[in-house]
């Protein structure tokens, strides 16, 4: 059997066709020679020549029909496109799942490692961040943990060369290396001795920094080097690659923790920790129950109703992530099984015009189980040349598809995600289960045709009833398939819409953003601090171009929120507990203005702010509505946990802003003014004219004019910060699209092959339907019944399917429920459309037939 | 009528390409040429059958193909019989016998 070739050339039939080309070309032009030899004149010769060969183009077709068989060849392009397509896009995504979801956390014996967090019923929250005399208490009374690590964010200015440079940071107990069990690549970890205040003068440098800024020089560990304006011994490398998720961290520095006043009521902390040998989650978690009992009775004022939660860690730093990317898994799934229906329609119909050759295999004594061999390793090759392929289409898209991620994103995991060995593995089991599912049903169907009935009929059309409504099923499969993919996507899209078209509450067109973070030793004084923004503010505004500047600690869009615990004043003062608590923003005068964010009443921050005056604040409408509403605030008075002694005075209420999210309903907050309460890091923001690059030159160049030693770090736009925060829904959406298109072109390629059929059964009768003056409209009418009805049955299952699915769908949604019935009513408006199209092609052709051929087709 | 001539039994026309291409590589023109030399212009071959057998022969391994230069230096596409091709030569010819001689036993009967 000679398939390899015929495969071969079916591969490479753009070759073949060169070849043919040239090959003809260059007999005519030897014919025509010898005829102008014989004496012909030039143009009789060229002419004798071409009528030898009829019709060109014709034979040509002729001649490849051999090649391949005749009709295969024209669903060449489907083998392949599909079978590529399917396992490409499965590829692609799994790298994806396999890197973030699959795979173990790169430390030694990764199941045993625990996040564990604080969680309060009250403020929904089970993901706490956790308060660091909690903390201590955990280490101190849990039984179920061979250690415990807190783990606090920062940035640190670093200075090298003279050059200031700020990176990410993370302060660490000192157990967090040995939790990990990661050992360090030069030098040592951290003892304990440097977690007490004072002697916590340590860095350990990640290998990348230390080959970037130190050029992996050895004898840097031991040396000091200036680390927020303070003289740090470096003690350690990490090794290459090393880091931890969702922090993009390149230094460590001790996290010195005392149970001492100032630590009692906030909570900030991540708290990661390795479970004993042996002990279970639930174990742990019961641990944990009763540490929280114990944290909760010593200090009520701070823990009442708090309690504490464990969660393995992979499955912890993946949360936010797991779901979409099952979804997006879930859909290449969808996507492969229709190509698979596709091409086991197309291997139906390769069959049934190879019934001949097997009923003569069959004759000549071929058991079924060798022709059904035979015919699934065919199918098997066919899929193992789609798996090449498709990998070709994955290392493509898998590229793209990180293009879509922006770079700045805290991603769950830093790993790398490529096509390696295990993708590898998956997607050859991949293109195995594509054998089985479109190779072995076909198989088994066709082996069971009375064969020796299909050789005495003498006719390639034997037997082949069938298989038409084992066809049918597949495309009705696939369309439904399709279906339910279209309606996610829709979903999506409208989702994305909503999300794109909320107004944020402020104006992010020409707003430059750019953080810097205060070295806590040289402005430890916080009167020195809270002037030091209001200079660099001032310097900057004095810019060319700037129209406003303001600042505040944490940029709108970025997922970042602080709470803080809040009493009215002119009431006895409750426990932390037991207060209300609403989110609060430490900004500076102008912020608002420099937003456009309005203010509806009262005044912004002015000079009468200073660090020592009458504290004051703003509230926005959130806030009014839900603790004072239809009152006049302003001149009210509130203890606020976090800063300050002093009660606030309410001077002035702002408009609802977005905050940590554009699909975050804005939450109550309260503005407090960096002039009175300092804090050690601002996002700047300036709001200029004109090209917003050479404004972020000039205002880099202000801070350094009030202080040389000023690192600033993420310099960017407003637009791409808001960009940015969509990145993941608009990934979801611009992907389920893309499958969801391939999947209708798939279905609708499979409604085609399905009515072409039955045009072609039909010929006979549509030619004499036509001989007898049937117009177009008449046989279309006579072929769509078929295909529509088809349809309708794919549509009430995908319907079904979809319906089925929307609880999975539904967290993933903005504002859009997972029945919305205009997506719902317009996707089976456009399946139900494309399906007809697909449809009315065939059967236009059909009415070309020419009436004396048809009659003379059999 | 010319065509009857020409209307060369089915499975004639592998057997003479084989013959043609046992002694000496050729291209397809050459091929067409040569038969009808050799048949004395009774046998003509036409290109629309030729071209697919060919390719059938080739895809069965009966002969294989290279491009080379021609007599008068043209590309063409030369076709050289395999070992394959050789068997088949000889099986062809004996079928080819077989036939004949029962053709023409029929018809000394009758």
């Amino acid at each position: 059997m000679s398939w390899i070739p015929r495969l071969r050339s079916l591969l490479k039939r753009n070759r073949l066709d060169h070849d043919l080309d040239d090959e003809l070309r260059s007999h005519l032009e030897m014919r025509i020679a010898d005829n102008r030899a014989a004496g012909m004149s030039p143009e009789d010769a060229r002419i004798d020549a071409q009528k030898r060969f009829g019709n060109s183009t014709l034979f040509k077709e002729d001649t490849r029909a051999v090649d391949t068989v005749g009709w295969l060849d024209e669903c060449a392009r489907d083998f392949r496109f599909a079978l590529a397509l399917g396992i490409g896009a499965n590829t692609a995504i799994f790298s994806v799942v396999d890197a973030i979801l699959l795979r173990p956390l790169p430390y030694p014996e990764p199941d045993r490692l625990v996040r564990i967090w604080e969680s309060s019923a009250k403020h929904d929250s089970p993901r706490n961040v956790v308060n660091p005399i909690n903390f201590l208490d955990w280490r101190d009374h849990s039984q179920s943990f061979e250690s415990l690590a807190a783990i606090s964010g920062l940035m640190t200015n670093l200075s090298s060369q003279g050059q200031p440079i700020a990176v990410q940071g993370m302060q660490v107990s000192p157990e967090f290396f040995s939790v990990l069990r990661v050992a360090p690549f030069l030098g040592r970890t951290f003892t304990s001795a440097e977690a007490i205040p004072g002697q916590d003068r340590s860095i350990i440098l990640s290998y990348e920094l230390w080959q970037r800024q130190f050029g992996r020089d050895r004898a840097v560990v031991g040396q000091k080097i200036d680390v927020d304006g303070r003289p740090s011994e470096v003690v350690g490398i990490m090794p290459k690659g090393f880091s931890f998720p969702k922090f993009r961290a390149e230094v460590w520095t001790p996290l010195p923790l005392t149970r001492s006043e100032e630590w009692k009521g906030g909570r900030f902390l991540t708290v990661v920790a390795r479970l004993k040998q042996g002990v279970s989650l639930s174990q742990a978690q019961q641990d944990m129950f009763r540490v929280a009992n114990f944290t909760a009775q010593a200090r009520p004022d701070n823990n009442k109703n708090w309690s504490a939660n464990v969660f393995p860690m992979l499955e912890d730093v993946t949360e936010g992530v797991r779901r979409p990317l099952w979804v997006l898994l879930a859909s290449v799934g969808f996507l492969l099984l229709i190509a698979c229906a596709n091409v086991a329609n197309l291997l139906l119909m390769r069959g049934t015009g190879r019934l001949r050759e097997l009923a003569v295999r069959s004759a000549l004594g071929a058991a079924r189980s060798r022709i059904v061999r035979q015919l699934f390793v065919e199918s098997l090759l066919l899929s193992l040349a789609g798996m090449a392929a498709g990998l070709f289409f994955a290392h493509l898209g898998l590229r793209s598809l990180l293009a879509l991620v922006p770079q700045n994103a805290p991603l769950p995991r830093s790993e790398p995600i490529a096509i390696d060995a295990r993708v590898l593995l998956f997607t050859f089991f991949a293109a195995l289960f594509t054998a089985v599912v479109f190779g072995l049903v076909p198989a088994l169907r066709l082996s069971r045709v009375d064969l020796q009935n299909a050789l005495k009929q003498g006719t390639l059309r034997g037997g082949v009833g069938g298989h038409q409504s084992l066809r049918r099923c597949f495309v009705v499969a696939e369309v439904a398939l399709a279906l339910v993919l279209s309606v996610g996507a829709g979903l999506m899209l409208r989702s994305f819409a909503r999300l794109i078209s909320v107004d944020p509450g402020f104006s992010p067109e020409q707003l430059l953003t750019m953080h810097i973070w205060t070295s806590p030793a040289r402005y430890q004084d916080d009167l020195k601090r809270s002037q030091y923004l209001d200079r660099i503010l001032a310097e900057i505004r004095s810019t060319p171009g700037v129209q406003a500047a303001g600042s505040t600690h944490f940029l709108p869009l970025t997922e970042k929120i602080s709470g803080s615990c809040f009493s009215p004043a002119d009431q006895p003062a409750p426990s932390p507990a037991e207060s209300p608590s609403a989110q609060f923003l430490i900004i500076s005068s102008g912020y608002f203005q420099t937003m456009r964010s309005a203010l509806l009443s009262g005044r912004d921050f002015d000079d009468r702010a200073r660090f020592n005056s009458q504290p004051v604040a703003i509230v926005n409408h959130a806030f009014v509505q839900r603790f004072y509403p239809g009152q006049n605030v302003l001149g009210k008075q509130l203890r606020v946990c976090w800063t300050i002694e002093k009660p606030v005075e309410i001077v002035g209420v702002a408009a609802d802003a977005r905050q940590a999210q554009l699909q975050d309903v804005p939450e109550p907050t309260i503005f407090l003014s960096n002039s009175q309460a300092p804090m050690y890091f601002a996002t700047l923001l300036v709001r200029a004219a004109g090209d917003l690059g050479q404004i972020a030159r000039s205002a880099e160049a202000a801070v350094h004019r009030v202080d040389p030693d000023q690192a600033v770090s993420d310099i960017q736009t407003m637009e791409t910060v808001f960009s940015d925060s969509v990145s993941s829904p608009r990934f979801q959406a611009v992907l389920l699209l893309v499958f969801a298109g391939l999947a209708v072109a798939l279905a609708m390629i499979g409604v085609y092959g399905i009515v072409s059929y039955s045009v072609s059964q039909r010929t006979n009768e549509i030619g004499i339907r036509v001989a007898l003056g049937a117009r177009s409209a008449d046989v279309v009418r006579l072929v769509l019944p078929e295909a529509l009805a088809l349809a309708a049955i794919a549509l009430l299952l995908g319907l079904a399917g979809s319906l089925a699915l929307s609880r999975a769908f539904a967290s993933l949604l903005f504002e859009v429920t997972p029945t919305d019935p205009a997506t719902l009513v317009s996707v089976c408006f456009l399946v139900l459309a494309v399906s007809a199209l697909a449809a009315v092609l065939p059967a236009r052709r059909a009415t070309h037939i020419d009436p004396m051929v048809a009659l003379r087709y059999e | 009528m010319r065509k009857s001539k020409n209307d060369l039994l089915q499975g004639t026309l592998t057997l003479l390409v084989l013959k043609t291409l046992a002694r000496v590589p050729m291209h397809g023109y050459r091929i067409t040429l040569h038969i009808q030399m050799v048949s004395k212009d009774i046998l003509r071959v036409e290109e629309g059958s030729l071209y697919p057998a060919l390719h059938r022969m080739e895809q069965d391994g009966s002969v294989s193909a290279e491009w080379g230069m021609s007599e008068n230096n043209r590309r063409a596409r030369y076709y050289r019989m395999s070992a394959k091709g050789r068997k088949q030569l000889a099986e062809e010819e004996k079928n080819w016998e077989r036939l004949t001689q029962a053709v023409a036993q029929v018809l000394e009967f009758a």
